[in-house]
């Protein structure tokens, strides 16, 4: 396989298997749009005859099979129903699959699933003629037996099958009424052949199907049909896209006529014989397909370790690196000279400005399009509303919001945990929703959006909404807090609850969510990109989860504290106020020292027993309460000093101190110390285990 | 055990014989020997970035005892750790002589080794190494073997496992 030609592919294939998905998705919307139908058939047609070159005969097997469907679909002949859908998509799945294999590195592909295949054969298998269709049950079962067997068909049996078939059906009914047009199929494919040029054996094979189609309708007929066709292709030579899709289309306008003859009973027909092949291991392939939605996705945020970098912007950073060069230069030269004051900040100042430059400069190369995380989406609700039987549109906002790469990949699994649960627990069944005098169908809306320094994120759906009372009393069930405390909550802090581990108000417990063990895990993942949850919940109405996240994770707004001399950074995102201490405003509660704010009891962190441990010389002159959020709890921490706010550029931790529990990591501060940053749920983990 | 360092003794005394006559010794390692206590310690020049004068090192609380903090060397945070405490000897306060040896085996496993005194580069003959055989010593899981050469006993630092630990504590917090 040549490797370069396979790279040009690639990068080929994976866009075309990224539009198919949106494609694919929106043909459900709209199942007769012929634009989109004939997208989806030239992408499967342009996958198979890469592949095709290459090999890769798996991925043509399938995509072929695909490119049949289609074309029967926008030629009429078959609905794009769901029951096609289903099947469709996991061809498409399986498609992806390869694909992302081939990006892997593998280069000999597993063989297709043959139950894939045979589905997939079965719903171009033709069926049209009510009379052929009473009979053609026992064939049709046969058929069914004969390719179950493990594995692939291959093309001989299956053309020995069709052949069975067909003579199977001669026997049956004889349609002798469009015996003449039978002769200008012959006619017309004698000639659509005859021009110079390769028919590739796809491409063949696509014929005789086709032709095998017709004959099935016109049994009598066949065998003229099939000689004129081996003369009509045997010289060789290319035909071109063009001249086979003129052909196809002519022979669709003759099979037209005959679809009219059996009308309306037609599809149901096809329906229901996919269903019957298909309902071997229906549920088995549907928590498959639901499974398989996510995995793929994962391997594709993992493996994605490149940046595309429009040159553009690589011009700009390296212009801007020149400028930088020139300001060394500059400040080298005023070190060897007279030490001149002016023309120093002059120069200083210069620096300033390019590093300020240089800093947006390389954030840019790094910030990504919130779609690439969005654009799975789409297929996640599809295919849970399908498996729980609603009805659900989902509406992407924002998508060209730009953030930073890592925290695109970082909030994937976030993300998709939140809409699972939009879908699951937020709508309801149509019927409920009808009831309740909404419409049928329900929306869950996913938008993105800059909000200053940070990026709002928000999943909202107009569902049935939560109901803070059941939480709260939920919550005392579970033992999280008395009766007394769990009434003071107010309708927003309940709905924060959901937030705690281990809190589930799924009635029953599904595999799609309602474990219990999503949102607090959600709760940490955003907690730790120095995120925030916030949630809006009406009953009857619908439910808003908004997540806010900063731009970057490079860089780190924190509002600097110390301890003696020793520096601290606390993300400011989590600081909400800052307050002298003083002892005679706090108590001690359960041998917890707490201040009162507002009529409320917040516990306080003394973080000089964790951070001075060996105690110190004399009290702080005048300590500091700086009260945080973390997650939906808030606690204050008492500092010796506060020394303002300073944009950070987070560090890590070497391979040694990553246990350590408390830190994100560590800065250089303007005057060149080391300040540590805190990691919040590390330091409360810590003085609520520790101390 | 006994009998090993008996041979050892032998083998040690004959090849530095054959290496005054000039004699070729086989391949050899060269290392940056440097000194705590009494002892000749070697680290693998390879696995060495730099050796640095002692500057600040700023304490991270909560840390393992042997961590004495993170130094910023050119805007990289470096864990430094202390020799003598990593084994097991007593520790001694920084002087003018003490310096910050930074190994490397890659970006994320970089980590500063304070030790008394750097003395030299020197190559040793591989043949000279004998594997660390101990029943007891915990600190003999950070050295890699023994040489005697040139009437020196030179113990081999094992650099990647001066990560291990941390690395194990790591994935435990994972599960």
């Amino acid at each position: 396989m040549d490797e370069e030609i396979l790279q040009d592919f690639l990068i080929e294939a994976t866009e075309l298997v990224d539009q198919l998905n949106e494609q694919l998705l929106d043909l459900e919307q709209s199942p007769k749009d012929q634009e989109i139908l004939n997208a989806v058939f030239r992408g499967f047609h342009t996958l198979k005859g890469g592949a095709g070159f290459l090999g890769v005969t798996p991925l043509v097997e399938l995509c072929h099979r695909a490119e049949n469907v289609f074309d029967k679909i926008r030629n009429n002949v078959i609905d794009y129903d769901s029951v096609v859908a289903d099947v469709i998509l996991q061809a498409y799945d399986a498609v992806q699959e390869a694909v992302s294999r081939l990006n892997d590195g593998e280069r000999v592909l597993p063989e297709n699933d043959s139950q894939l295949l045979s589905r997939l054969d079965a719903l171009t298998k033709p069926d049209h003629v009510e009379p052929v269709i009473i009979q053609a049950e026992t064939p049709v079962l046969s058929l069914a037996e004969g390719v179950d067997p493990d594995g692939d068909i291959s093309d001989d049996e299956f053309e020995a099958l069709l052949n069975q078939r067909d003579a199977l059906m001669g026997q049956t009914e004889p349609h002798t009424a469009v015996t003449n047009e039978v002769k200008n199929v012959v006619l017309s494919l004698d000639d659509g052949a005859d021009p110079d040029g390769d028919i590739s054996d796809e491409e063949f094979e696509a014929l005789l199907n086709q032709r095998d189609a017709l004959s099935g309708d016109l049994p009598r007929k066949e065998s003229p049909v099939e000689l004129s066709l081996a003369e009509g292709v045997d010289p060789d030579g290319d035909i071109t896209d063009e001249e086979f899709e003129a052909l196809l289309n002519q022979r669709d306008n003759l099979i037209v006529p005959q679809t009219v003859e059996a009308p309306s009973v037609a599809t149901p027909s096809t329906q229901s014989q996919a269903a019957v092949i298909e309902s071997g291991q229906p549920s088995k392939a549907a928590v498959k397909s639901s499974e398989d939605s996510t995995a793929p996705a994962k391997n594709k945020a993992q493996q994605e370790t490149s940046v595309r970098v429009d040159t553009k912007r690589l011009d700009e950073i390296m212009n801007l690196v020149g400028e930088l060069v020139l300001v060394r230069n500059r400040l080298l030269t005023l070190r060897n000279s007279e030490v001149n004051k002016e023309s120093l900040s002059n120069t200083i100042g210069n620096l300033d400005h390019v590093t300020t430059d240089l800093q947006a400069a390389v954030m840019k190369t790094r910030m990504q399009p919130v779609k690439k995380v969005f654009g799975r989406f789409p297929r996640v609700v599809r295919d849970l509303s399908r498996k729980l039987g609603k009805e659900i549109t989902l509406e992407l906002r924002g998508e060209e919001t730009d953030l930073d790469k890592n925290l695109v990949e970082a909030l994937a699994d976030p993300l998709v945990h939140l809409v699972r649960n939009s879908v699951d627990h937020g709508i309801e069944m149509p019927a409920d929703r009808l009831a309740a005098g909404k419409e049928k169908r329900g929306t869950v809306i996913l938008a993105a959006e800059q909000e200053g320094d940070h990026i709002l994120l928000s999943i909202t759906d107009d569902g049935k909404g939560m109901d803070a009372d059941v939480l709260r009393r939920k919550a005392v069930e579970k033992g999280l807090m008395d009766e007394v405390t769990a009434n003071q909550l107010t309708d927003k802090a309940a709905f924060e609850l959901i937030l705690s581990a281990g809190f589930s108000t799924a009635e029953t417990i599904s595999d799609i969510s309602g474990r219990g063990v999503g949102m607090d895990v959600v709760k940490n993942m955003i907690t730790r990109l120095n995120g925030s949850i916030d949630i809006h919940s009406e009953t009857g109405r619908g439910t808003q989860i908004q997540i806010r996240v900063p731009l970057t994770l490079a860089i780190l707004p924190t509002l600097m504290v110390s301890f003696e001399e020793d520096s601290y950074a606390i993300p400011l995102t989590s600081v909400q106020e800052i307050f002298d201490y003083d002892e005679s405003q706090t108590n001690v509660i359960d041998g917890e020292r707490m201040v009162r704010l507002r009529s409320k009891s917040i516990p306080l962190f003394f973080l000089d027993h964790w951070l001075l441990p060996q105690g110190r010389e004399q009290a702080a002159a005048s300590p500091k309460v700086v009260i945080v959020c973390i997650g939906n709890q808030r606690v204050g921490l008492v500092v010796d000093q506060v020394n303002g706010q300073e944009e950070v550029v987070i560090k890590p931790l070497g391979a040694t101190l990553r246990s350590v529990k408390g830190y994100a990591g560590a800065t250089i501060t303007g005057n060149g110390n080391i300040a540590l940053i805190l990691d919040l749920p590390g330091v409360v983990q810590r003085f609520q285990y520790a101390f | 055990m006994n009998m090993m360092s008996d041979q050892s003794v032998v083998v040690g005394s004959s090849s530095e014989l054959m290496n005054d006559d000039g004699a070729y010794l086989g391949p050899s390692v060269r290392c940056v020997l440097f000194r705590l206590q009494k002892e000749v310690y070697g680290i693998q020049v390879k696995k060495i970035r730099e050796v640095l004068k002692v500057g600040t090192i700023r304490q991270v609380p909560g840390s393992d005892a042997q961590v004495l903090g993170v130094i910023n060397v050119r805007g990289v945070i470096v864990t430094v750790i202390d020799a003598r405490r990593t084994l097991g000897l007593a520790p001694k306060p920084i002087d003018q002589h003490s310096r910050i040896i930074i190994v490397e085996i890659d970006a994320e496993h970089t980590l500063g080794f304070l030790v008394d005194f750097v003395m030299e580069v020197k190559d040793i003959p591989e043949q000279k190494f004998e594997p660390m055989v101990s029943v007891k010593d915990t600190a003999s899981r950070y050295i890699q073997g023994i040489a005697h050469f040139q009437d020196q006993v030179i113990i081999l630092i094992d650099v990647e496992s001066l990560f291990a630990a941390s690395d194990i504590e790591f994935s435990d917090e994972l599960l």
